[in-house]
């Protein structure tokens, strides 16, 4: 297969969710309309819009975690059915178990798979060197600061070598700093090699600066509104972004056709 | 690569007046913590002391002696209870009627809770039933088992088994649905089976849960025991203080409560230092003596 091949394709799918309303009463509502979306293998990918459009929720069909009510989402050219266990899930809160040791959090996909002990102790030893937590193996993760619990989380997806790497919003609750610094590992752990990332943000910034292929949603009922190639070239400098050339204009087309939808969504509100 | 500087400097040994100062506090620290806890150790035991010599002096002057006994009776009437009429011979039974009682109630009450818990129907349709059973006061059905089980060793069982059964049971059930969702689901997606869930992801979500209702348990199975005895029976502690109640010998009643306290201290013992132990990854640092 060659590195544009469509890894993961989003037909026609519509999503209805049922929920309490305000008044108490059970009510459906049209999470998704029409959404199509075909992410090529090895792209970076990354999905903004307005709160609640249904970007998350296209990330959980594509880990099968959710079902289309309409239309289907295809992995690897096979309808996904039941969980998707060929992609890795990085969600904002970091999902550690607190109750099992850095090295043994990255080492539970291994587990599950059931991968014998000593490759995964090798495997954990070398991915903890990777992210510089070397020396925190035996800590539990309420003796982690943030930004290493999120890269303990990075790893231990990335351990098990998913093919596809589901971000949702993963660095939203860091500190500014962490942010960027982590940014640019995952450039560098991702720069290299086949994999596909998938990344749900609502920094715009981060966006440019992360992604080949930018969706821009639309306002709930979420469908793609627009669809962009980011202009900058790689290798990225994520510290410096802002001194790209070519970044301003491009932040403030994209900026403008997300505003467009933000502002129907107040004006919905009041 | 800032990223990698900053941990690795966090990791690393710190030098010069930083490392001096470093070792400086932590001795300081170690220091005081020695202090306090000597401190709290002489408390404890000043308090005990302070209690019984109050108690002592009280007897007799402005309480009636009667009603209350005192301490050096007390120790007297143990010490009698322990050589002629063989204590630890009627220990024995009541600690065995309390542990089986435990374990059985316990091992009940976890299994079910599991099977309740992850069959969601099941769940709904007898949840009522449960909260219905749990609210029966559960001493009362002591003469019953009685009946059932007759006089021996098998309905005192049955009774401790029962106060611990519950509370285990719903605690449970309460601690596997606080498993949080999105860890569930991101199990899944790394691949983990119905089994590595359970094992691996539900079960220790509900520890903490599970630890309580066993602490709480420990001395419900005693008071399980002690009122079967109290009600029929010809051997245990509850048929010697109920014995000594007879006769109106109030120290030998305190002899006899202070026995059953020693033990019920040994097994809350027992089970605080397993639940610190399962517990030792809670950021709030494990289980609190609730003894």
């Amino acid at each position: 297969m060659s590195t544009d091949a469509a890894v993961i394709e989003v037909r026609d799918v519509f999503k209805v969710f049922v929920a309490r309303g305000d008044d108490h009463q059970r009510r459906a509502f049209l999470a998704l309309h029409d959404v199509n979306l075909t992410i090529g293998r090895g792209r970076f990918m990354s999905l903004v819009g307005p709160s609640g459009c249904g970007k998350s929720t296209v990330l959980n069909m594509i880990a099968g975690l959710v079902q289309p009510t309409e239309g289907e989402v295809r992995y690897g050219g096979t309808a996904v059915a039941g969980v998707n266990t060929d992609v890795g899930y990085i969600t904002q809160d970091d999902n550690l178990l607190p109750w099992r040791t850095l090295r043994e959090n990255v080492e539970v996909a291994l587990e599950f798979r059931g991968v014998p002990a000593r490759q995964r102790r090798e495997q954990a030893a070398r991915y903890i060197a990777m992210v510089g937590l070397r020396g925190f193996e035996h800590h539990y993760p309420h003796e982690l600061s943030g930004g290493m619990r999120k890269r303990t989380a990075l790893v231990r997806t990335l351990i098990y070598e998913p093919s596809v790497v589901l971000m949702d919003e993963p660095f939203g609750p860091l500190d500014a700093q962490t942010r960027v610094i982590l940014q640019d590992e995952l450039l560098r752990l991702w720069t290299g090699t086949d994999r596909t990332i998938v990344f749900v943000t609502h920094d715009l910034v981060e966006a440019i600066a992360l992604s080949d292929e930018i969706a821009l949603f639309s306002r709930a009922p979420g469908t793609i509104k627009q669809r962009y190639q980011v202009p900058l070239p790689r290798p990225r400098d994520v510290f410096h972004i802002h001194a790209d050339p070519q970044f301003p204009a491009f932040y403030n087309r994209l900026w403008n056709d997300l505003r467009e939808e933000i502002a129907a969504v107040q004006l919905e509100a009041t | 690569m800032a990223a990698l500087e900053i941990t690795e400097r966090m990791a690393g040994e710190p030098a010069g007046r930083g490392a001096e100062l470093l070792a400086q506090v932590e001795t300081q620290e170690r220091l005081r913590q020695q202090v306090d806890q000597r401190r709290t150790t002489l408390g404890r035991i000043a308090f005990g002391i302070a209690l019984l010599l109050t108690w002592e002096v009280m007897s007799g002057t402005i309480l009636d002696q009667f009603f209350v006994s005192k301490p050096s009776h007390i120790a007297a009437a143990l010490w009698a209870m322990l050589t002629k009429e063989a204590l630890l011979y009627h220990l024995q039974f009541t600690i065995v009627e309390a542990l089986s009682g435990y374990v059985i109630g316990a091992s009940a009450g976890l299994v079910l809770g599991f099977l309740l818990a992850r069959l969601d129907l099941v769940y709904r349709i007898i949840e009522p039933y449960v909260v219905a059973f749990y609210g029966i006061p559960r001493i009362a059905l002591a003469p019953l088992f009685i009946l059932w089980f007759g006089i021996g060793i098998t309905s005192k069982i049955a009774v401790a088994a029962i106060m611990v059964f519950f509370i285990v049971l719903i605690n449970t059930i309460a601690g596997i649905r606080s498993a949080p969702t999105q860890l569930l689901q991101v199990a899944r997606v790394m691949g983990a089976s119905e089994w590595d869930l359970v094992r691996k992801v539900v079960f220790p979500a509900a520890t903490p849960f599970i630890i309580a209702a066993l602490q709480i348990t420990v001395p419900q199975a005693m008071i399980g025991a002690i009122v079967g005895e109290f009600i029929s029976s010809n051997r245990g502690v509850g048929h010697l203080i109920s014995r000594a109640a007879g006769f109106l010998d109030t120290p030998g009643l305190f002899a006899g409560i202070f026995a059953l306290l020693v033990v019920v201290l040994l097994m809350n013992y027992a089970i605080t230092r397993l639940g610190s132990y399962l517990m030792r990854w809670n950021p709030k640092g494990g289980v609190r003596d609730i003894a």
